[in-house]
């Protein structure tokens, strides 16, 4: 029984790793942990020498291996979706009752709106599948695998406006420096993949007409934990990781030379100074040359057949895309990445909702829906989590003014729709249920931190566990909160 | 197992000294017990504390919780080794245990009586005597006699003094970051008087280098950068603040100043500019402006940002924890938190900033020119409004519209083929009936010039059928006024076929140039073609860019010769210069097309306002146009009532009878005082500023207790002061910053000091005395050399806080001398070189893997200061997170020429996409204080090594200074390159292998010189036509690897 402290002082991590995947030639790349040789702060934990997770992990039975967030940027409106209000037909055009906004804080951009008329749905709901689920026209694709995800209509989150909303639903916490749960999970269970990033970050810009939303790296940041963790984010570019490319003029046989010449160079170095750091950078450098033939052997489609792309739809084809990303994260997923973060931009609808949501939904619903149907007719959905939703929904009250054929909804943090599908997710089920406008839970309320606890206990962790100790104190993703969510759990 | 735990208890000296309280028990007690048993009173359980003496030695229900002398009669020790899982602390449920070396630590402290101490690092320092060595030979200062004492101990031996060539580049870089040259090398080397290592490290600390280097950090933990981090992330202005840091540290500014003048230097009396300019420190956070935010809710963070920030820089603590709650481990209160708290609480700022630049408070900066000439323009332009006071303007106006105004004469309307006045319809009033109609959206209607105005979103299309059917042979005019939303080369108006000809006219503002601030200027085109793609078109631009953000009249008359010198254009009435870019239009030009208005068939829809757009088949003289910009308006005003005005409309009629009617004098002063307030504002515009600190005046903001940490829980109200548990501010000191500067540069301040040489060690040797150099509170790890971290901190207070002294003491020590080369069984036993039995080694800082390679290869560019620069970047890294048009730092723009190669602290920071190669590199994002680096080794940077222009550039340009420099023989040639990136020459097997690779590639690139070629054209900078491309390709090719080695970027 090694104390961690002593341990850290006399015999780091990384030599104690070097030396036991000596020959396995396993080497890490940003957020690929298969080795931890970062000199650790004293209180680091031992590593699986075969992942670099951590060797306390997991702490129960691994129902997801990997994870696929997919993430609607902006806010996705409940209302228009999935939480279906019949009763907004009496109520529309009518003031949100007092009683119902019960005095709760609104966005700098409505506050100073004279009236809050209350909104239908332009779009009709029908149920669907055995379940039963009630989900909006605008998704027939999602409709059609209605029986295979675990819709939670009644999640709610503390931020009110973007950037402290997606920050906290990615890091949990609304202010920045947390790691992303992508880092999270690399930190905690490492690495399957000896080729290719643990977590992979895929951005997908909007179909509808207002992108007025940023994205921030931080967002898959690694916070404080080594910087080894963050997400890599793969490009539908021509490189798809920066710097993948040998430069013009050197083929594959010179660089093969040339990265001979720098390990040779490297090796004796080490034998002068013993510095286990040369022998990590002989392995990254290994890594690397690897990496320069498995990621454009990922990012390349052309063996795809027909159907697989008639079955994410035509965007499918153009790199960078939201279908052509829907498609790489089934690649990756085949490929034992760890976690996946896919992010579509333009879902905040201030103004002009019917057409932008309609917009949206025509560029996300058909690849979405096609993730879970390719996962499952390949048996990984089983121990796959994908999870679907933005940072907050969408007020019941127009935002701007009230037409008959348009409108606009603002930030709402009070309750939201998400959907969870795959592995330890019970399927075709509806959780949580709101008031007759959509503006409050009234049954089974979900935190942002109840969904994160809910992730990694699929994923094996205990939330409250998995901690690192920053600046004297033991962080984790859940701050001191969340709970995970059992009714969904299979 | 067995063995390894005796070998780490006798190596930790475990077994047989007496336990060090502070040391091995308090680090145990904090990490395991004081979350329930601590500071924090909410979270106290069994009303138990285990972090005050008291609390230790107290006695419980007849048991004492510690019992000096007896572990076994001690609560804690029963408690800690219990046989029954429920009572065993601590409690599974905190996941926390303890291991039996931890088990036996605070057993064999009882034993041996109990010693308590207060945290070391709220005791004031001592300054404690050098311990004598028993082979004192090797110490060269005070430093090496406690690290020497240490190292017997541990019956160690230091490590032999590193080579010369070592030494000098170890230096260069600790020092000015940047690496020696040969020459330096070979001066260093032949120096054989007693000062040769005193003379180099003289001369570098009197590098202009030397405060570029010292900077680096000091930005780390200002979270310096170049944007503003939240949400939209724009640009700001703060490197004025950065290079007052570079050049205090260059004139070596005392530490207590350099502190005082950053934390307050706007409230010392007759504070300078200067000063002022430091306080910039605290303003370094991130500021947001995110429509729909809520100011109070970013007025807290920023100041819980000064909060944790200046804690963690001068107090080496994490007060951050507190804002919630009493923090768990260190003595601080929530109470504490907020008063501290409302230090930084009188700012006179604003919760949402930062939409063009700075946020305020700012601090013009001036040039003395600038300053002679803003001076002069405000005495002139206070003269001028002097002056106009003796006119009444509002009565005269009023006169004039009623006796004038009423009877001015319509714009006429001979050959008016359709007219859209856009008063609520799309109706065409010129009695052709040729309306026009939405063919998407519907339209929106503002005011406008003359009635209502369509307003355009970028969605909404119309069609305009029937109208603008302009020909070659025929005159014609188009006129209307146009207030763009964007100027991003998007069409007013259009009418063309295809987008294979063009055929037909198109009406546009083009892009507008990337600049600071709120510029909205671009230039408007006329364009007619008949087939674009043959140059069959006829093309103008205006010379001047105009202002697309104004409501501005544009007439566009042609004679019908179908050529520019037929062309006339107006703006608002007046003939305006255009330049000619094409004359060659030669067909008809006759589109089988609507005008559309919104299209996004050729370029962005047009967003923004229209009003009053009217075609002629004649061409509009300047009478015309004045009447139409004029009268018409003018008109449209005064049938408005005056009370329901727009400012726009009251500001054009007050115009037109000042440019009309009025008398001689006031048309004089109006002009001067338009043309003085251009000028001022244009000054405004080029004068730098910087974000610096400055109190509410009036009403300064109260601080409150927010249960939470949540600006909507406001508790208590309190007043500034400093924590309770350190030592109190002095009674007669400001309860503001001020106060709180001197507080903290106190001789006896017992973390002031000991905080700054740990982070001055931690620069040279990779890690503090004190590893967590951003926490040297109870969570903190405690020294490795307690007594010399005292030392260096009481030696720095008595050399009156002197930095630049404090770094000659330390690299003079023969502890930084010493090689980094470890035997293994050192290496093995000491990997983390806790005992400093060898010299440092570490790789390179994100920005000096970068700059070595740069300096290396002569490509540096070394001027020190300035605006923050472009260097390469793979494109779209930005702009697929950006926010989009109308902000600035959203797209990256690269910079041209030699600020390609500026040092790296001058890269462009923009913190929600960070430089993409030293983020690879472990360099921060900025959003927060950091103290300490992490150092991780990952593919990526070996991609970058390898594969970014940045180095292929620097390989070829390291190439071509050896093919220049070292003469004909390969083997001169590869030292030569080799000693440029590492100070040092490769020995013979190190050549050989190099040489072989040199020649295989050159035998390649001599049957590939299509491959050489490419290779060597890589980056901004031309390869010397003087060098065979073969042989400078391979050549290029052995730079690399020798800018891959691990030694090149690492400091040895």
């Amino acid at each position: 029984m090694f104390d961690p402290h002593a341990n850290a002082l006399f015999h780091t991590r990384r030599q104690l790793f070097s030396r036991a995947s000596k020959g396995i030639g396993l080497a890490a790349l940003g957020s690929l942990v298969n080795q931890d040789l970062f000199a650790a702060s004293s209180g680091d934990e031992s590593r699986d020498p075969k992942t670099g997770g951590l060797a306390s992990l997991p702490h129960h039975t691994v129902r997801a291996k990997r994870v696929i967030f997919l993430h609607m940027s902006g806010g996705p409106s409940q209302i228009e979706t999935f939480d279906h209000k019949p009763a907004l037909e009496k109520y529309h055009g009518t003031e949100l009752p007092s009683s119902i906004r019960n005095n709760q804080r609104i966005t700098g951009m409505t506050s100073g709106q004279a009236s809050f008329p209350v909104v239908k749905s332009l779009f009709k709901f029908q149920r669907h599948g055995k379940s039963g689920a009630s989900i909006s026209e605008l998704l027939p694709h999602t409709a059609r695998i209605a029986d295979d995800i675990a819709i939670i209509k009644s999640v709610h989150t503390d931020a009110i406006n973007h950037d402290p909303a997606i920050t906290f639903i990615q890091s949990g916490s609304q202010q920045p420096g947390r790691p992303s749960m992508g880092a999270w999970a690399s930190y905690g269970l490492g690495s399957e993949n000896q080729n290719l990033p643990s977590y992979v970050v895929l951005l997908s810009q909007a179909h509808g007409l207002n992108v007025d939303q940023p994205l921030f790296s931080r967002l898959w940041g690694p916070g404080f934990l080594p910087s080894r963790y963050q997400g890599v984010r793969l490009r539908g570019s021509a490189e798809p990781v920066l710097y993948l490319q040998d430069p013009p003029g050197i083929d594959r046989t010179a660089r093969r030379g040339m990265l001979d010449a720098v390990q040779k160079m490297n090796r004796m170095r080490h034998d002068a100074y013993h510095d286990p750091e040369i022998e990590t950078r002989i392995e990254q450098y290994e890594m690397a040359y690897r990496m320069q033939t498995s990621v454009p052997d990922l990012m390349d489609l052309s063996k795809e057949p027909e159907h697989i792309f008639d079955l994410y739809g035509p965007e499918s084809r153009k790199p960078g895309s939201y279908g052509a990303n829907c498609l790489l994260a089934r690649r990756l997923i085949e490929r034992n990445v760890r976690f996946v973060q896919l992010y579509h931009r333009g879902w905040d609808q201030h103004n002009d909702l019917p057409r932008d949501i309609g917009l949206q939904c025509r560029g996300t619903d058909q690849p979405t829906a096609a993730l879970v149907t390719d996962l499952k007719q390949r048996g990984l959905l089983d121990d796959t989590l994908i999870v679907w939703g933005g940072e907050f929904g969408r007020t019941v009250y127009c935002q701007g003014k009230l037409m008959e054929t348009n409108y606009g909804r603002d930030h709402h943090p009070r309750n939201f729709a998400m959907w969870m599908a795959g592995g330890g997710i019970k399927p075709g089920m509806t959780l949580g249920e709101t008031d007759d406008y959509s503006y409050n839970v009234v049954e089974n309320p979900v935190h942002v931190h109840d969904i994160q606890a809910t992730i990694l206990h699929c994923m094996g962790i205990d939330h409250k566990r998995l901690t690192y100790k920053y600046q004297g104190r033991y962080f984790r993703l859940t701050d001191v909160h969340g709970e995970v969510v059992k009714q969904v759990l299979a | 197992m067995h063995r390894n735990f005796l070998t780490l208890a006798a190596a930790a000296g475990l077994a047989h000294a007496a336990v060090d309280f502070n040391r091995e028990v308090r680090p145990i007690l904090s990490d395991n017990c004081f979350a329930c048993h601590g500071p924090d009173e909410k979270q106290r359980m069994a009303d138990l504390r285990l972090d005050t003496r008291e609390g230790l030695f107290a006695t419980r229900q007849g048991v004492a919780v510690v019992t000096p002398g007896s572990a076994s009669q001690s609560r804690l020790y029963q408690r800690i080794t219990h046989e029954k899982k429920p009572m065993l602390m601590p409690p599974a449920a905190t996941g926390r245990t303890l291991n039996a070396r931890q088990i036996a630590v605070v057993r064999q402290w009882i034993d041996e009586g109990a010693k308590w101490d207060m945290h070391w690092s709220y005791a004031p320092p001592r300054r404690p005597e050098p311990p004598v060595a028993k082979s004192p030979v090797w110490a060269r200062n005070a430093i090496d006699q406690f690290v020497l004492a240490r190292l017997e101990k541990e019956g160690l031996r230091p490590a032999a003094e590193a080579s010369r060539e070592t030494l000098i580049r170890r230096l260069s870089l600790d020092l000015t970051g940047l690496p020696p040259t040969p020459a330096e090398v070979d001066a260093f080397a032949a120096d054989k008087t007693p000062q040769a290592y005193e003379k180099v490290v003289d001369r570098l600390l009197a590098s202009r280098h030397y405060g570029e280097r010292m900077a680096m950090q000091w930005l780390d933990l200002a979270r310096y950068a170049d944007t503003h981090g939240y949400h939209i992330d724009s640009h700001r202005d703060m490197w004025p603040w950065r290079d007052w840091v570079i050049g205090a540290f260059n004139n070596n500014l005392p530490f207590d100043k350099f502190t005082l003048w950053q934390i307050a230097g706007d409230l010392l009396p007759g504070a300078t500019r200067e000063q002022k300019l430091a306080t910039g420190f605290n303003r370094n956070h991130m500021i947001n402006y995110e429509g729909g935010a809520i100011p109070e809710e970013y007025l807290v963070e920023y100041v819980v940002d000064r909060v944790e920030t200046t804690s963690m820089v001068w107090l080496g603590m994490t007060m951050g924890c507190a804002r919630c709650h009493d923090h768990k481990y260190d003595p601080i209160s929530q109470r504490d938190f907020y008063r501290f708290f409302a230090f930084f609480n009188t700012v006179n700022e604003k919760g949402l900033d930062g939409q063009f630049g700075n946020a305020a408070p700012m601090l013009p900066l001036p040039s003395v020119q600038q300053e002679t000439e803003l001076a002069e323009v405000k005495a002139a332009l206070a003269s001028r409004e002097e002056r106009m006071k003796k006119f009444d303007l509002k009565a005269l106006v009023a006169d004039w519209e009623r006796d004038h105004v009423s009877r001015l004469q319509p714009a006429r309307r001979d050959g008016l083929t359709a007219h859209y006045e856009f008063d609520g319809n799309l109706a065409d009033s010129s009695g052709r009936y040729a309306h026009g109609k939405a063919s998407k959206g519907e339209p929106s209607y503002g005011l406008g010039a003359s009635g209502r105005a369509l307003d355009l979103d970028g969605d909404t299309q119309l069609s305009l059928p029937g109208a603008g059917a302009f020909e070659r042979g025929k005159p014609f005019s188009l006129a209307l006024w146009v207030r763009s939303g964007n100027g991003k080369d998007g069409a007013i108006l259009e009418r063309t076929e295809s987008a294979a000809t063009r055929r037909g006219w198109e009406l546009w503002y083009d892009d507008l140039e990337v600049l600071l601030g709120r510029k909205r200027e671009s230039n408007l085109h006329f364009r007619i073609s008949h087939d674009l793609a043959s140059g069959d078109t006829l093309h103008i631009r205006t010379r001047r860019r105009m202002d697309y953000g104004r409501l501005n009249h544009i007439a566009i008359a042609s004679d019908g010769s179908g050529q520019a010198s037929g062309l006339n254009l107006y703006v608002d009435g007046k003939p305006v210069a255009f330049e000619v870019l094409a004359d060659n239009w030669r067909g008809t030009g006759a589109a089988e097309a609507p005008v559309a208005i919104g299209s996004k068939a050729l370029r962005r829809p047009f967003k923004g306002r229209l009003d009053d757009v009217r075609f002629y088949s004649r061409a509009l003289d300047a009478t015309d146009a004045a009447a139409l910009a004029g009268g018409e308006a003018i008109r449209a005003i005064a049938d408005t009532p005056a009370a329901k005005r727009n400012r726009e409309q009251t500001d054009r009629l007050r115009d037109a009878y000042i440019a009309q009617a009025a008398p001689e004098e006031l048309r004089t002063l109006d002009r001067e005082i338009t043309q003085l307030k251009a000028r001022q504002a244009e000054l405004d515009k080029q004068i730098l500023n910087a974000m610096v600190m400055g109190e509410m005046e009036s009403k300064p903001r109260d601080t409150f207790m927010l249960a939470r940490g949540d600006y909507r829980n406001k508790g208590d109200k309190v007043t500034a002061e400093t924590p309770s548990a350190l030592p109190p501010l002095p009674k007669d000191a400001p309860r503001n910053r001020l106060g709180l500067a001197q507080w903290l540069l106190d001789p006896d301040h017992p973390l002031t000091s000991r905080v700054t040489v740990n982070r001055f060690w931690q620069h040279y040797f990779g890690a503090g005395l004190a590893r967590t150099s951003e926490n040297l509170g109870s969570q903190g790890e405690p020294p490795t050399h307690p007594e010399l971290l005292d030392w260096l901190a009481s030696e720095f207070v008595r050399t009156g806080w002197d930095v630049r002294a404090m770094q000659k003491l330390i690299v003079m020590s023969a502890t930084y001398r010493q090689s980094s080369a470890a035997p293994a069984s050192l290496a093995e036993r000491d990997p983390e070189n806790r005992l400093l039995a060898r010299g440092p080694r570490f790789r390179l800082p994100a920005e000096l893997v970068r700059d070595n390679a740069l300096a290396s290869s002569g490509l540096l560019n070394a001027h020190v200061g300035g605006p923050s620069v472009y260097p390469y970047q793979p494109p779209g890294l930005w702009e697929e997170l950006a926010y989009g048009d109308g902000f600035t730092a959203q797209n990256y723009v690269e910079s041209k020429g030699a600020d390609l190669y500026r040092r790296s602290l001058y890269t462009f920071w923009k913190r929600t996409s960070p430089p993409a190669q030293m983020a690879a590199f472990d360099a921060p994002d900025r959003e927060k204080c950091i103290s300490r680096r992490q150092t991780t080794n990952t593919p990526l940077q070996a991609l970058i090594l390898m594969n970014d222009p940045t180095y292929v550039e620097s390989a070829r340009k390291l190439a071509e200074r050896t093919l220049t420099e070292a003469g004909k023989d390969p083997a001169m040639r590869l030292r030569h390159a080799f000693r440029l990136a590492t100070a040092r020459r490769p020995d013979a097997r190190e050549s050989r292998l190099l040489l072989d690779l040199w020649k295989q590639r050159i035998a390649h690139f001599r049957t590939d010189r299509d491959a050489a070629a490419k290779l060597i054209a890589v980056g901004d900078s031309k390869a010397g036509a003087q060098f065979d491309a073969a042989e400078l390709a391979a050549w290029t090719t052995v730079a690399s690897v020798i800018l891959n080695l691990d030694e090149t970027i690492t400091k040895e």
